[in-house]
C-alpha cells in the first residue's frame, strides 16, 4: 500500500514539475553565476553580458558571426586620422521604461563610464582611449579620442559601452540600477531575485521589432552537474558556457531530448614558463619541453575534440592570428637531443601550477606530466585555489617552472592577450622582459591601417613562438547544452546569446 | 582503589563474537591490508596515462577488471593507492588531535584557573565556526596538500577530545588514589599521564576511531571540492570528483572510490561501535 | 543565578568576536577581490586596482575594516555585498529560511526514521533486528554525503525523472536535500534512541504499567517513548547547530539558494562582507542554542552554576 502512495506522490511531483515549465514561449537558460549588478560599468564577467545583451544595447553590434553591424547608431565615420569618430543615431527608439533614446544617453552613458561613478568599476580601463563625447545634434555625436583606437568600435558593441537612461538613472539613483536595469534592448528586466534568477520579458518596442519569445528566466547554477540534470529532467532548455564539462558531453548527447552545440571560442590555455630562472630559463629546453607533449593527441581525447590545437596563444578568431604559422611538432626524440644538449639531468624535476578547481585541466596537466616523464622529466601538479594562482602566484612570479594560463577576451584581437602577457612589467608578465617585443607591442596600439597592424601582431605571435615563451596547448570551443524545443538557436563564440530569433516547439 | 575507576583493560573485550566485530575487522582488516600492500602489489604505481585505453569498461580487458579512467589508468590500483592518502589523512589527524586534545584537556581539568578559562575559550571559538566553511577559507589561505589537510583536521577537532578528557578529569581528581598520590609528593606530570590518563583511555580511544572514520569522509569532501591533495597523487575523494563528470557514461571511474570509501568508513564506524559498547558502557562519547 | 547568565552571556559575547576577527583576518589573507573583480575585464593596470579596492574601502588598514564592520553588527547592517552591492543583510534573509528550512526538514527525516527503528531495536536488543538495524544505520553514517546526494539525483532525476534535481520549489525538492542529510544524521539518533529508550524500559514506571497488562505498544510508545523525550529534545536541538555547519556541501550539489551556497561562493569571490555575515549569523545561531541548552541546564541541575 505505502509503495503506490510513493509512487502517486512521485508521479504527481513529476507532473507539477512538468507543468511549470510549459508556458507558452518561455525558455529557461542555466548561468553559472550571478553578476550581482547589471549595471555595465560594474561588469567583469562573460555571464553578465549573456544576459545583458539582451537588456542593453550598444552604438554598434556583434552577433555570433563576430560581424560588426550597426546597432544604435546607423552609421559612423572616422575622421581626423582616426582621433574622431562621429556617429549618426538611430531614431524612434525607446528605453524600457518609456524614455528616448537620443545624443543625450550617449553622452550621459560615457560621461558616466569615464567619469566618478565608472572609476568604481573595471570596465573603464577599457576606455580610456576615449577624451570626451560631444553632441552635435540630437542624433548625432562626436567621440574625440586621445589617440586612434584600432579596437574602440568592437569595444562599442559590448560591456561597459551599454548605452543607459539618463532620466532614470538620475531619478532612482545607480544602487538601483544595478538590480532594476534598464535599456533598451529585446527584453525587459522584470524580477530579480540576487543568486537565484533573473525573469526577462519581451519588449515589443524593440526597434527590430518584438523578439519571438514572450519571456526568458535565467536560473544561476554553478555546479555543472546540477546544470546537467536539469537540462535533461527538462526543467531548463539552455546551458550556457562556460558550464558543461568534456566529460558530460557524451551523457548530453546520448540523451533523447538534449545534444551540445559548440562552436569555436576565444578562450585559450597554455602553459607558460618561468624565463627567468630554473631550467626553463634556457629556450632550448622549453622547446623540448614543448615538443615532448603530443597537443594534438590531448585534444583529440581529453577535450574530445572540443579545441583546436594552436601555435600562438590565440584561437583562429583572433586578430592576429596566423594560419601559415605552425605548432611545435611531437617529437619527442628531438625534445631528448635538446635536453641534452642544455645539460639537463634526467629525472630532473620541475612543477607545474594549475588552478585547484578546473577538472578538465587537472587531466590535461596529468597528460603533459606523463609526456614529460618520457622524456625523462619528473613533473610535479601543485594545484592553487584560482584565486590564490590568479593573485598572488602568478604577478609574484612564485610559480613552478610551469604554470597553467587561462585567457580569454571578447574583443578578439591579439593585442589584448600580447600586450598583457609579453610587455615588460605586466601583471601577467612577472619573469621576462624584452626590448624587442616591447617596441612591437607598443607600436601597433596606434596604428589604424588594419592590414599593417595585422602583420605587426602576427609577427609578435611568430617572435613569441620562436622565443618558446609558453606552450600554447588549445583554443577551447564554447559548449552551449541545448534541448530539443529550441529553435533557432545559434551559437555565439563570446556565450552572448541574443535571443530575439529564438523560438521554442511545445 | 584503581580498580574502582573505568581503567582501560583488554580483559573487558569480550565481544569478539559480535556482528559489528567481525564486520568491522573484516573490512578494516582486509581494506588496511589491501592498502598496506599497494606497493608490492602494483609496484609501477597501477600503470602511467594511457590515452588509448580511456574509459574502458569493468570485465572488457583481463588487465583493468574494475575498468580504467579518463586518463587510461587502472581503477583498481587506483582505489587501493588512492586509500592510503585517506588512511593517513584518517588516522594521523585523529592522532594529532587525540595527542593535542589529551594534553589540553589534562592541564585543563587538572589545573584549572587560567589555563582552564583559556583552553575551554578556544574550544567555544573553534565549537561556533562551521568546519567547512572554515577550512575553505583557511585552505584559501595556506594552500592544499596532505600536511595542511592533516593540519586543519587536527585543529578543528582537538577540541572534543579536551573537552572529554577535562570532563573526566574533572571526575576523577577528587578520588583517593589521586589524592593520595598527592599526598605522597608524586610529581604533577607523573599523576598527569600515569595515573589519570590509562583511566580516561577508553572513551578516548571509541572516540578516536570513529573519528577516523569521519575524517576520512571530510578529507574526501574537501578534495571533492577541489581543495584536497595533488590531484596527480590517487584519492578517493579526488577520485570521485574526477569521475563525476563521467557518472552517466563511465559510472566505474567514481563508484569503486566511492564504495571504497563507504566501505572503510562503515568498518570504522562499526569496529568503534563495538568498542563503545565493550570500553564505555555509559555511552560517554555517544554523538 | 543572575550572575551565572551574565557570566555565559559574556562568553558568548566574547566567543562572538573572536569568532568573526578570525574569519575577518582570515579571508583578508586569501587574495584581493578586486583582481577578481576585474577579471575578464581585459587590460586591467594597478592603478584600476587601487581605484577599486579604494571603492570598496579596502585600502584602510585591517583593524579600522574590522571595528568599521563590528559596528555595522550592533546598528544591524552587514555592509554590501562587493559582488553589485546588494545588501548582505538582505542576502542572508533570503538564505536562512532556505537553510533552517531545510535544516528542519532533514531532522523531521532523521527523527522519523530513528524512533521506530531505535525503538525497535531497544524492544529486540541483542536479537537480530537490533543488531540489523544498527549495522544499517551505521551504513547510512558512512555514505560521503555528497556522493549520497549525487547518487539520488543521478536515480531520481535523470533515470526516473521524478525529482527536481535542483533549486528550492515546492515540497518536492525538499525530498532529495534532506534525505541526504536525514539518512546520516539517522545513525547517530538510532543509537540515542535505543540508549535512551533502553534506560527507560528498565525504569519502574514501566514495569509498573507492563504489571497493569496494557499493551506492548501502549506501553512503548505512549508511556516509555514520551518520558524520554526531555533528553531527546535536548539532544536533536544540539544536533541542529552541527547541522547548519555540515550543510554548505549538500546545498552545493542541489543548488540550494541557502547560507551554504552563498557563503562558497563569497569565498570564490573574495565577498569579504557576504562571508562574514554569513559566518556571523551561523556562529549567532550555534552560541544561542548552546546557551539556551546551557541556562536551560542551569535552571535544572545547580552543580552547573558554578563551572
Amino acid at each position: 500500500m505505502k509503495k503506490t502512495t510513493l509512487f502517486k506522490a512521485c508521479t504527481l511531483a513529476a507532473a507539477m514539475a512538468a507543468a511549470s515549465s510549459s508556458h507558452a514561449g518561455s525558455l529557461t537558460i542555466a548561468s553559472p553565476q550571478d553578476p550581482g549588478s547589471w549595471d555595465p560599468i560594474d561588469t567583469f564577467l562573460v555571464n553578465w553580458a549573456s544576459v545583458a545583451t539582451n537588456i542593453f544595447d550598444g552604438l554598434t553590434y556583434r552577433g555570433p558571426d563576430l560581424e560588426l553591424v550597426p546597432g544604435l547608431a546607423t552609421n559612423w565615420e572616422e575622421l581626423d586620422d582616426g582621433n574622431r569618430i562621429r556617429f549618426i543615431l538611430r531614431e524612434g527608439v525607446v528605453f524600457h521604461n518609456g524614455e528616448p533614446f537620443n545624443a543625450e544617453a550617449v553622452k550621459f552613458t560615457f560621461d558616466r563610464l569615464l567619469g566618478e561613478e565608472g572609476a568604481r568599476g573595471p570596465q573603464r580601463s577599457n576606455y580610456t582611449s576615449i577624451s570626451r563625447v560631444d553632441v552635435i545634434d540630437d542624433y548625432t555625436v562626436d567621440f574625440f579620442l586621445n589617440q586612434p583606437d584600432p579596437v574602440l568600435l568592437t569595444k562599442l558593441a559590448g560591456y561597459g559601452a551599454m548605452i543607459v537612461p539618463p532620466g532614470y538613472i538620475e531619478e532612482h539613483g545607480d544602487d538601483y540600477f544595478n538590480t532594476h536595469p534598464v535599456g533598451t534592448g529585446p527584453f525587459q528586466v522584470v524580477e530579480y531575485t540576487p543568486r537565484s534568477d533573473v525573469k526577462l520579458e519581451a519588449f515589443a518596442d524593440h526597434w527590430s521589432g518584438a523578439p519571438k519569445l514572450d519571456s526568458v528566466t535565467y536560473r544561476f547554477i554553478s555546479e555543472p552537474s546540477t546544470a546537467v540534470a536539469e537540462l535533461q529532467s527538462g526543467r531548463v532548455d539552455i546551458v550556457l558556457p562556460p558550464t558543461i564539462p568534456i566529460g558530460m558531453i557524451d551523457s548530453i548527447n546520448n540523451h533523447p531530448d538534449t545534444e551540445v552545440v559548440s562552436v569555436a571560442s576565444p578562450t585559450v590555455e597554455a602553459l607558460r614558463f618561468n624565463t627567468q630562472s630554473g631550467i626553463t630559463a634556457d629556450e632550448r629546453v622549453r622547446q623540448a619541453i614543448i615538443m615532448a607533449v603530443d597537443r594534438q593527441a590531448i585534444v583529440d581525447s581529453i577535450l574530445a575534440g572540443e579545441g583546436n590545437v594552436i601555435a600562438s596563444f590565440q584561437g583562429e578568431q583572433s586578430f592576429g592570428f596566423d594560419p601559415e604559422l605552425e605548432p611545435y611538432p611531437f617529437d619527442p626524440q628531438r625534445a631528448q637531443e635538446l635536453l641534452a644538449e642544455a645539460g639537463v639531468e634526467p629525472g630532473t624535476s620541475l612543477q607545474i601550477d594549475i588552478r585547484g578547481n578546473d577538472a578538465t585541466f587537472a587531466e590535461v596537466a596529468q597528460v603533459v606530466a606523463a609526456y614529460l616523464q618520457g622524456v625523462g622529466l619528473n613533473a610535479s601538479i601543485q594545484p592553487y585555489e584560482t584565486n590564490v594562482l590568479l593573485n598572488d602566484i602568478i604577478p609574484a612570479g612564485r610559480t613552478g617552472a610551469m604554470f597553467q594560463q587561462k585567457w580569454g577576451g571578447w574583443t578578439f584581437d591579439f593585442d589584448n592577450t600580447a600586450y598583457l602577457m609579453y610587455h615588460t612589467d605586466e601583471r601577467w608578465n612577472p619573469y621576462d622582459s624584452d626590448t624587442t617585443l616591447d617596441e612591437m607591442l607598443e607600436s601597433q596600439r596606434s596604428i589604424t591601417d588594419r592590414g599593417e597592424r595585422e602583420t605587426l601582431l602576427q609577427s609578435v605571435a611568430r617572435y613569441t613562438k620562436e622565443r618558446a615563451l609558453e606552450m600554447p596547448l588549445y583554443s577551447l570551443n564554447a559548449l552551449y547544452g541545448v534541448s530539443s524545443r529550441v529553435e533557432n538557436f545559434e551559437p555565439a563564440p563570446d556565450s552572448r546569446i541574443r535571443l530575439t530569433d529564438v523560438d521554442v516547439t511545445e | 582503589m584503581s580498580s574502582n575507576s573505568r581503567s582501560f583493560r583488554f580483559s573487558n573485550l569480550q565481544r569478539f563474537k559480535s556482528l559489528e566485530f567481525i564486520l568491522g575487522a573484516v573490512l578494516v582488516g582486509s581494506i588496511g591490508l589491501a592498502v598496506l600492500l599497494s606497493g608490492f602489489l602494483f609496484p609501477d604505481g597501477g600503470g602511467g596515462v594511457n590515452l588509448a585505453m580511456r574509459l574502458t569498461a569493468p570485465l572488457t580487458d583481463g588487465s583493468f577488471p574494475l575498468g580504467t579512467d579518463p586518463l587510461g589508468r587502472d581503477v583498481l590500483a587506483r582505489v587501493i593507492i588512492g586509500g592510503e592518502i585517506s588512511l593517513k589523512v584518517g588516522f594521523y589527524s585523529a592522532l594529532g588531535a587525540v595527542a593535542l586534545g589529551i594534553v589540553m584537556g589534562l592541564l585543563s581539568g587538572y589545573y584549572g584557573g587560567i589555563i582552564d578559562m583559556v583552553v575551554m575559550r578556544f574550544a567555544d571559538v573553534q565549537l561556533a565556526l562551521p568546519f567547512i566553511l572554515l577550512a575553505i577559507t583557511f585552505i584559501a589561505v595556506i594552500g592544499g596538500g596532505l600536511t595542511n589537510m592533516i593540519i586543519l583536521l587536527i585543529i578543528s577537532q582537538w577540541v572534543q577530545y579536551a573537552r572529554l578528557v577535562r570532563g573526566s578529569v574533572l571526575s576523577l581528581k577528587d578520588r583517593e588514589f589521586i589524592l593520595s598520590a598527592q599526598a605522597i609528593g608524586v610529581r604533577d606530570w607523573r599523576i598527569l599521564f600515569q595515573h589519570l590518563l590509562p583511566n580516561l583511555l577508553g572513551p578516548v580511544i571509541v572516540l578516536m576511531t570513529l573519528n577516523v572514520a569521519n575524517n576520512i569522509l571530510l578529507e574526501s569532501s574537501l578534495t571533492f571540492l577541489g581543495l584536497g591533495v595533488d590531484p596527480v597523487i590517487p584519492s578517493w575523494g579526488g577520485m570521485l570528483a574526477e569521475g563525476r563528470t563521467y557518472l552517466q557514461t563511465a559510472w566505474w571511474v567514481s563508484v569503486f572510490p566511492g564504495v571504497a570509501i563507504l566501505l572503510t568508513v562503515l568498518g570504522l564506524n562499526l569496529l568503534g561501535d563495538w568498542l563503545r559498547d565493550t570500553l564505555d558502557p555509559t555511552g560517554r562519547t555517544s554523538r | 543565578m543572575a550572575k551565572f547568565l551574565f557570566y555565559r552571556l559574556l562568553q558568548a559575547l566574547f566567543v562572538l568576536v573572536a569568532v568573526t576577527l578570525i574569519v575577518s583576518f582570515a579571508i583578508r589573507l586569501t587574495g584581493d577581490p578586486a583582481v577578481m573583480l576585474a577579471q575578464g575585464a581585459g587590460s586591467i593596470t594597478e592603478a584600476d586596482l587601487a581605484r577599486i579596492r579604494e571603492a570598496l574601502g579596502l585600502d584602510q588598514p585591517f583593524l579600522v575594516q574590522y571595528l568599521e564592520f563590528l559596528k555595522g553588527l550592533c546598528t544591524g547592517d552587514l555592509g554590501r555585498s562587493f559582488m553589485g552591492g546588494t545588501p548582505v543583510g538582505e542576502l542572508i534573509g533570503r538564505a536562512l529560511p532556505a537553510t533552517l528550512s531545510l535544516a528542519f526538514a532533514s531532522l523531521f527525516v532523521s527523527i522519523a526514521l530513528s524512533i521506530p527503528l531505535g525503538v525497535t531495536a531497544a524492544v529486540s536488543r541483542g536479537r537480530w533486528p537490533d543488531q540489523v538495524i544498527r549495522i544499517v544505520s551505521l551504513v547510512g553514517l558512512s555514505f560521503p554525503n555528497f556522493w549520497l546526494a549525487i547518487m539520488l539525483v543521478l536515480l531520481l532525476s535523470i533515470t526516473f525523472n521524478l525529482l527536481p534535481p535542483s533549486g528550492m520549489e515546492g515540497w518536492q525538492s525538499f525530498i532529495m536535500p534532506a534525505a541526504t542529510m536525514g539518512i546520516i544524521l539517522t545513525a547517530t539518533n538510532v543509537r540515542l534512541v535505543r540508549t535512551t529508550m533502553l534506560d527507560t524500559l528498565r525504569s519502574q514506571y514501566i514495569m509498573v504499567a507492563r504489571a497493569k497488562g496494557l499493551s506492548n505498544s501502549v506501553v512503548l510508545y505512549k508511556h516509555a517513548l514520551r518520558n524520554c523525550s526531555i533528553p531527546l529534545i535536548t539532544y536533536f536541538g544540539l544536533q541542529f547547530g552541527g547541522l547548519l555547519g555540515g550543510i554548505v556541501v549538500v546545498e552545493r550539489v542541489f543548488n540550494w539558494p541557502g547560507l551554504g551556497t552563498l557563503a562558497f561562493d563569497a569565498v570564490a569571490a573574495r565577498d569579504y562582507p557576504v562571508l562574514q555575515g554569513v559566518i556571523t549569523v551561523l556562529s549567532l545561531l550555534i552560541i544561542s542554542i548552546n546557551l539556551l541548552v546551557d541556562v536551560a541546564y542551569g535552571f535544572v541541575d545547580p552543580r552547573v552554576r558554578k563551572s
